[in-house]
């Protein structure tokens, strides 16, 4: 029987980092992953990711997925692909399924790192082809290459719904609407207006009521719920679709963990049945550790840091770390994940209703209940309209639309010249210096995760305003094209002159294009469209 | 459905070599090493399966092989997940009715 100091299921972007952890103290270390590709979801995360600088914010998910790899390569660890891990049994023997046989492999620790698995909900017809998982849609068409329908509509408004429904429209499928029974849009406000600007309606306090189609859906039935989810008769709303994508959550994969003996406890908040763990992922079984989504539903980058803690911890547990530095090391971790569980996504705060910002700002309800902000809302967070700026001269400015406090801050570290400040803590919204000269660069429209920074000019030629916007589509508008020039809800307002793109490998294929509009509406066009 | 030729993120998509593979008796093509499900994704098959009782048709639904609703016969062994299993030049699949082939593929 082969034996390791530490076994890891999963090769995840958590199990993937603990193993970094875990191999540069010097363990031997084995990965086991069913899948033909190491990753896990990385490599579908086409997004730019939030969060500060040590969390690898403003780089695409795939890339994390790329540098994870050739760490653990670097760092000797071994992984397993194909490997199916059938069971966890005394003494810590793993059973592994591998190349057609049952193996048998002996570790001294063991990290459990095997994800989620999605949700889903039944409705009439929900089993006909054409009604798919988000993560379904993800894998089609950011793996392999093909659009997962050509009209779809989205079910959940939480980040998955929200970065799925973009992500459809960056393969060129139309998303037809967002659909939630929940009454709030649950994931971030800057996910929702960068799809509510391209003219996806949301139906919030809605649900599916059918899906239509005999041997393969052909449109879907929605309606409003009341305030006990019940369909209202006669508000029902009929879309001709192929493709119904569902997108409501996730439960940990924590079957192995229950198997091999550790405490297990019902958490709703945390997606399910969940292992009792300490904050570095060590169960109640000493040399078994539950590290990311297994242990509570997150999000990619705590999970990579709740890896690397789990791999430290294995490595202090079997001596290969000092208690010290085990103790330095955790506590430099435990910082970095502190910072990622603040502001209204907090997992704390999960659920509940928020009515102001840290900054005491009125939250936005259009922002919560339409997916984008109203002129009225927006008022309380934008004074960067120009009449109402002191000391701005003339030129471009940015216009920063992030309303709500989210673990975000690579706009700051962006401008050179310090026009954006957030400050220490990272959930705070951005200000704006207006001392800073802004030199139009577009440096900050490119590093916001969140697409929610804009370049205006108000007096870009007499009568006429230019606005530079970040579009991840093709094709590419071309300088000196007219099209239309959409609001925040993605309702035509005039038409428009692209009169720049720009598209710099500093960027990362979030290109900049300028346009043109009347002066009045540059405060209002947020889009454009050939 | 179509193949996404190039991603504004991702660039153009990169593939295997083309192949010919049977589905039902009839010669499709699809691309070496990418799952069975995306060839026939991509040649406009949306039914995979039939359940035993009921006779309803199921297609793809997690394709990260974790359902299994996208089941078929492939080479003659029943049960093989298709959007996980990657295509080889000349297979033979067939739509699965229950747990054996659908009447019109044998």
């Amino acid at each position: 029987m082969k034996r390791y100091d530490l076994i890891i299921v999963g090769a995840g972007p958590s199990g993937l980092s603990a193993a970094i952890e875990a191999a540069k103290c010097g363990m031997s270390v084995a990965v086991f992953d069913e899948n033909a590709k190491p990753g896990g979801q990385l490599f579908k995360q086409i997004h730019k990711f939030f969060g500060s600088k040590e969390h690898q914010a403003k780089i695409r998910g795939y890339k994390i997925g790329e540098t994870l790899l050739s760490q653990a390569d670097e760092a000797g660890v071994q992984v397993f692909l194909n490997a199916t891990v059938a069971g966890i049994y005394l003494d810590k023997e793993v059973l592994v399924q591998l190349n057609g046989a049952m193996e048998h492999f002996k570790a001294d620790t063991i990290i459990v790192a095997t994800g989620a698995a999605e949700n889903m909900v039944t409705f009439a017809g929900w089993t006909l082809p054409g009604v798919i998982g988000a993560g379904a849609a993800q894998t089609m068409m950011n793996l392999y290459g093909i659009q997962p329908g050509q009209r779809v509509l989205m079910l959940g408004s939480g980040n998955v719904g929200l970065v799925v429904s973009f992500q459809l429209m960056q393969a060129g499928c139309d998303v037809v609407a967002l659909v939630d029974a929940a009454p709030r849009v649950g994931g971030y406000g800057v996910h929702a207006a960068k799809i509510a600007r391209c003219g996806v309606p949301f139906y919030l306090s809605h649900t599916i009521t059918r899906a239509e189609g005999s041997d393969c859906v052909t449109g879907v039935e929605i309606a409003q719920v009341d305030e006990h989810f019940t369909p209202i008769p006669g508000t029902e709303k009929q879309f001709d679709v192929d493709t119904i994508c569902l997108a409501v959550g996730l439960s940990p994969m924590s079957q192995l963990l229950k198997m091999a003996g550790c405490e297990m406890v019902d958490d709703p908040r945390r997606g399910g049945q969940v292992p009792l763990v300490a904050e570095n992922g060590e169960t109640s079984i000493p040399g078994i550790f539950a590290a990311g989504d297994v242990s509570g539903i997150e999000e990619a980058s705590s999970a990579m840091i709740g890896g690397r803690m789990s791999g430290l911890a294995a490595a202090a547990y079997l001596g290969f770390l000092s208690e010290q530095d085990k103790d330095h090391r955790l506590a430099e971790l435990e910082v970095a994940l502190e910072s990622l569980h603040q502001g209204m996504f907090a997992p704390g705060s999960k659920g509940k209703a928020i009515a102001k910002t840290d900054e005491g700002i009125e939250v936005s309800q259009s922002l919560l209940k339409k997916g984008y902000l109203d002129d009225a809302d927006l008022k309380r967070f934008i004074r960067s309209n120009k009449t109402e700026l002191t000391n701005k001269k003339s030129g471009v400015h940015p216009v920063i639309e992030c309303t709500q406090n989210i673990p975000c801050n690579p706009c700051q570290d962006a401008c050179a010249k310090g026009c954006i400040k957030i400050g220490k803590t990272i959930t705070a919204l951005p200000q704006i210096d207006e001392d800073s000269i802004c030199t139009g660069c577009g440096m900050c429209i490119a590093s916001c995760s969140g697409q929610a920074i804009f370049l205006v000019d108000e007096d870009y030629e007499p009568g006429y305003a230019s606005i530079t916007l970040p579009y991840e589509f093709l094709p590419l508008p071309q300088k000196g094209e007219v099209g239309t020039a959409l609001s925040r809800s993605g309702q035509p307002l005039s038409t428009a002159e692209i009169i720049d793109v720009r598209n710099a490998k500093a960027f990362d294929h979030t290109a900049l294009v300028t346009m043109k509009v009347p002066a009045d509406q540059a405060m209002t066009a947020r889009f454009y469209k050939s | 459905m179509s193949r996404i030729s190039e991603h504004p993120i991702l660039g153009p998509t990169e593939t295997g070599p083309k192949v010919t593979f049977f589905m039902d008796n009839q010669p499709m093509s699809g691309y070496a090493g990418e799952p069975i499900a995306v060839a026939l994704k991509a040649a406009g098959v949306m039914i995979h399966r039939y359940t035993q009782k009921a006779h309803e048709p199921r297609g793809i639904f997690c394709a990260i092989g974790r359902c299994t609703d996208c089941v078929m016969i492939v080479d003659g062994i029943p049960n093989v997940r298709t959007c996980i299993t990657p295509l080889v030049a000349g297979m033979k699949i067939q739509t699965q009715d229950g747990v054996t082939p659908l009447e019109v593929s044998q």
